[in-house]
């Protein structure tokens, strides 16, 4: 096992509870933040860190900070983005299931960096359950003056409440995510301005995903240059990795991305191998949206090089023959499993999730699902493999929020690397009802030409 | 009749809350700056559809818009927005099974359909006597522990035939011992 700067002490009996996480040694980062550094030091210390935001988007937490207006007299607000939604991803769940003080611990030092006296966790609707348990580890904290007036006589007052959604996909975004945190329906907001100058009820906000606010924990602990030396190039400290589908050993796997795809996949630390002794096909490494990769450009990328699990790597090649570390939901697809159907189930999540607002998304996912659902049921014609690649070129870049893009890329995606499966489709519509294509050479050991 | 309801002075039933649950009202209102109590109100109708019966009528959507001091429009446009609202009476126990692709390759499909031939219904439908819904929906964060089913506040995971015949029958077993 790697190091474990988050999941270490999961296991532990009763870590949910506050007496044994601070036993265990919780809450130090509240005793150093609060009593020795001030919120430009925290600041700092996450910028040196070079964590980058474990949402999906990997953008680099320290700078999203430091962007926060300081307007006088205007309250702040953080506000935790617990709205996990991307299919394939559940690891806050994990997080907060398991050991809720890491995060409250992490959201306390965050207040405090970006003044916030009221912060919120928005988590989705369906987490019913988690809210309970979270709000539990709120009453703990603030029973042991972690939370409330005058923590540790800082003289910083901080409150954190559980705010649930409620079934929407779209809130994940952090401006739809804002709207329906003031009550309304999940509509992202054109940017500019950006959260930080005007975000929830018209004040500067910050919106950090869970994952991203419990590393603030270890980063303080250790120090931004500590963690920093974790991991490989841009992709600094540890990664939770939530692994589904066709593996052994499904579940949130923390690793510190210097292991390789093909280590994670067969190794009987992580995922343990292909179940049923089958083989892999293909994968989506980062969450629903991003491009599914067949097995050969998934374990080394089109230069040959061995994929490792990071940032640059998993993107090495861009979108013609690489993909995205995205959210961490990581959906291993094997021999047995139909693309075609696989792509329609995603487009139709996007369909359903779209809000509506931007035609291109609204319609455009919609039309991609009704050609979909005519090739996986033996309907298709050859011409609908053109025109879904069309819509989808449409959708991308036309939309206010980056839905429209992650509905189009799973498309373009299957499309550029499985062509040939769809074509299937269309030429031999009783044999597709009957079984699925298998392999073909996608699970081949060399290069696959880019079909478009 | 469900003992939410009372008569008013006109002689029309209206969906009241009990002082506990406005109380509860106000705590969550207080979550929220001065004069943004708007803001309460998606948990506001979570506790609205879990008192009331499952669902959101009009007449409740009224009450909660009124409770909040905004227009019934304002709720009406999030309670249609947001997927875990009903707007229609929905059976007591509802079996949400998701059928998005980390479930489909595990064989959600499977589950869903053997719930349906087990219950005789299909996704959408309430049994006759209003015991049970099957409602498909969109992944619920459980991928790795598909395929699976939210019933009521809990998740239901890995789920196999056997499993589902178990939580049907204990779900009867439950409203019997209601009863």
């Amino acid at each position: 096992m790697g190091v474990q700067l988050l999941l270490e002490k999961v296991k532990v009996e009763g870590i949910r509870h506050y007496d044994v996480y601070r036993r265990e040694g919780g809450y130090r980062s509240v005793e150093k933040a609060l009593k020795q550094m001030s919120p430009e030091a925290i600041v700092e210390e996450v910028k040196k860190s070079g964590l980058r935001g474990r949402g999906g988007a990997g953008f680099p937490a320290g700078m999203k900070w430091s962007f926060i207006a300081k307007p006088e007299g205007v309250p702040r607000h953080l506000v935790c983005n617990a709205d996990e939604s991307e299919p394939g991803t559940f690891k806050d769940r994990y997080l907060m299931e398991f050991i809720p003080h890491l995060l409250i611990e992490g959201l306390i030092v965050s207040s405090y960096a970006l003044g916030s006296n009221d912060t919120y966790i928005y988590i989705r609707g369906e987490y019913a359950w988690i809210a309970d348990i979270l709000e539990t580890a709120i009453e703990e904290a603030k029973a042991n003056g972690m939370l409330g007036k005058n923590i540790l006589q800082s003289g910083f007052d901080c409150n954190i409440y559980v705010h649930r959604g409620a079934g929407a996909y779209i809130c994940g975004e952090e401006t739809a995510l804002i709207e329906s945190l003031e009550g309304k329906r999940g509509n992202p907001r054109i940017k500019p301005p950006f959260p930080a100058v005007q975000g929830v009820w018209m004040r500067p906000t910050v919106v950090n995903n869970v994952e991203t606010l419990a590393a603030v924990v270890p980063i303080i602990n250790n120090g931004g240059e500590e963690y920093a030396k974790i991991g490989v190039g841009k992709s600094t400290g540890t990664k939770l990795i939530s692994a589904c589908g066709n593996i052994n050993r499904p579940g949130v796997y923390e690793i510190d991305m210097t292991i390789s795809v093909e280590e994670f996949i067969y190794s009987d630390e992580f995922c343990g191998g292909i179940a049923n002794g089958k083989r892999l096909k293909a994968c989506i490494p980062g969450g629903s949206s991003v491009p599914i990769l067949p097995a050969n450009l998934l374990l080394k990328t089109a230069k040959g090089e061995t994929r490792l699990m990071n940032y640059e790597s998993l993107s090495d090649g861009g979108f013609v023959s690489g993909s995205m570390m995205g959210s961490g939901g990581f959906i291993v697809l094997d021999e047995d499993q139909c693309i075609v159907k696989n792509t329609y189930t995603l487009t139709r999540f996007y369909r359903h999730e779209s809000c509506g607002q931007c035609s291109p998304c609204r319609e455009g996912t919609g039309w991609m699902e009704k050609i979909l659902w005519r090739l996986e049921n033996g309907e298709g014609k050859e011409s609908d493999i053109d025109l879904l690649w069309d819509i989808q070129r449409r959708i991308e870049g036309n939309t206010i929020c980056p839905l429209g893009d992650a509905a189009a890329w799973p498309v373009a995606a299957a499309i550029r690397h499985f062509r040939d499966e769809f074509e299937w489709h269309v030429h031999e519509p009783l044999e597709a009802k009957r079984r699925n294509y298998g392999l073909a050479h996608y699970a081949d050991p060399i290069h696959v030409p880019v079909a478009m | 009749m469900h003992n939410f309801l009372k008569k008013n002075n006109l002689g029309f039933y209206m969906v009241t809350f009990s002082e506990q649950e406005l109380a509860k009202v106000k705590e969550i209102i207080s979550h929220y700056p001065e004069g943004k109590q708007k803001s309460a109100l998606l948990p506001v109708l979570h506790l609205a559809q879990d008192t009331f019966g499952g669902w959101l009528s009009t007449e409740t959507m009224d009450y909660v818009a009124g409770l909040l001091s905004i227009e019934p429009i304002e709720v009406y446009e999030v309670a249609t927005f947001y997927s875990m609202y009903n707007l229609k009476p929905m059976g007591k126990y509802v079996f949400e099974v998701c059928q998005t692709g980390p479930c489909m390759i595990v064989g959600s499909d499977n589950i869903i359909a053997y719930i349906g031939s087990k219950l005789g219904i299909r996704p959408g439908e309430t049994t006759s006597d209003g015991m049970f819904s099957l409602k498909t929906v969109e992944c619920l964060g459980a991928c790795g522990y598909a395929p699976m089913m939210q019933l009521g506040k809990h998740y239901r995971e890995h789920l196999t035939p056997e499993k589902v015949d178990a939580i049907i029958a204990e779900c009867r077993n439950n409203a019997a011992a209601q009863n």
